[in-house]
């Protein structure tokens, strides 16, 4: 009887906490569909790519739409590109410099000139306010490598 | 002399633009709208598959949403461009994105079958001046 009640605390704690005691996700306050699926459609991973030329890229968005900044629209966002650097609080506004392209005019794509050597890549979209959704929808990061 | 100006003035008369009753959204003239997969001439086994839309020097904006330089895409399939000054036709060969959708699903029966893209703007029609790709044609088999 007693391990019965503990263990019925114990769940629901567990429910209460999300199933990770102590540890909320953080994410931003606008939702984003779950199958929501970001990623880099060109450049690929591990690609060497010319000095001195212009690199394209672009964005690849699944089960969510594009809307620039200011737009408020059920399931959309803008994309940010991370130019060698990890993901930024997913609770907060995306910083705004050279590793953190803002596309808040609804672009698809960009070419991006990258000095000699090895690069990381990720998209990360955010919603008409900078911040990213939740779940935050973010792309697997890539390296490229300019030669 | 006199006879010339005359004529100059009637033919700048003729000229001068006409009272339009539908103004057109203008869009950048480098503005592009391209389809990046499937390529022209593809073969695609089976008849489902994803088509990338790609869009330069321009944004993508769901429908009713006015703001400058952008629009939504519209995917034609097996159909010519529709007329450029009244709002894109809404039926199974005109699809349209206005979600702000880049990428779509969708699946073909085998054949021959010609792909192209149209930007509308808020209302769903063509911008000023128009936004489309070339027409790739794709086999599904």
């Amino acid at each position: 009887m007693r391990k019965l009640i503990l263990g019925a605390a114990l769940a629901a704690s567990l429910l209460l906490n999300g199933g990770m005691p102590g540890h909320a996700v953080a994410a931003g306050p606008t939702p984003a569909p779950p199958n929501a699926y970001l990623y880099i459609g060109f450049p690929n991973n591990n690609q060497v790519l010319p000095a001195g030329k212009p690199i394209k890229v672009w964005f690849g968005l699944r089960g969510m739409g594009v809307a620039p900044r200011g737009v408020t629209f059920p399931n959309s966002g803008h994309h940010h590109l991370l130019i060698d650097t990890d993901l930024p609080p997913m609770d907060k506004e995306i910083p705004n410099d050279r590793n953190h392209l803002h596309f808040g005019a609804g672009e698809t794509e960009t070419t991006i000139e990258l000095p000699p050597g090895k690069h990381t890549l990720q998209l990360l979209m955010a919603d008409d306010k900078h911040i990213p959704h939740n779940p935050p929808i973010y792309s697997r990061k890539i390296t490229i490598y300019v030669k | 002399m006199h006879r010339r100006t005359v004529l100059g003035t009637v033919a700048a008369a003729l000229l001068a633009p006409l009272p339009s009753i539908s103004f057109s959204t203008p869009a950048p003239p480098n503005a592009e709208v391209y389809i990046i997969w499937p390529p022209d001439g593809a073969v695609i086994d089976g008849g489902k598959f994803w088509v990338r839309m790609g869009l330069r020097n321009m944004g993508v904006a769901p429908k009713g949403v006015d703001m400058p330089n952008v629009g939504h895409h519209h995917l034609l399939i097996d159909t010519d461009l529709p007329p450029m000054d009244k709002e894109i036709p809404n039926d199974r060969n005109h699809l349209h994105f206005g979600a702000g959708e880049t990428e779509a699903r969708i699946e073909l029966p085998p054949g021959k079958h010609t792909l192209q893209l149209l930007l509308g703007d808020a209302n769903h029609k063509p911008h000023d001046p128009p936004v489309y790709s070339k027409k790739i044609t794709i086999t599904v088999r």
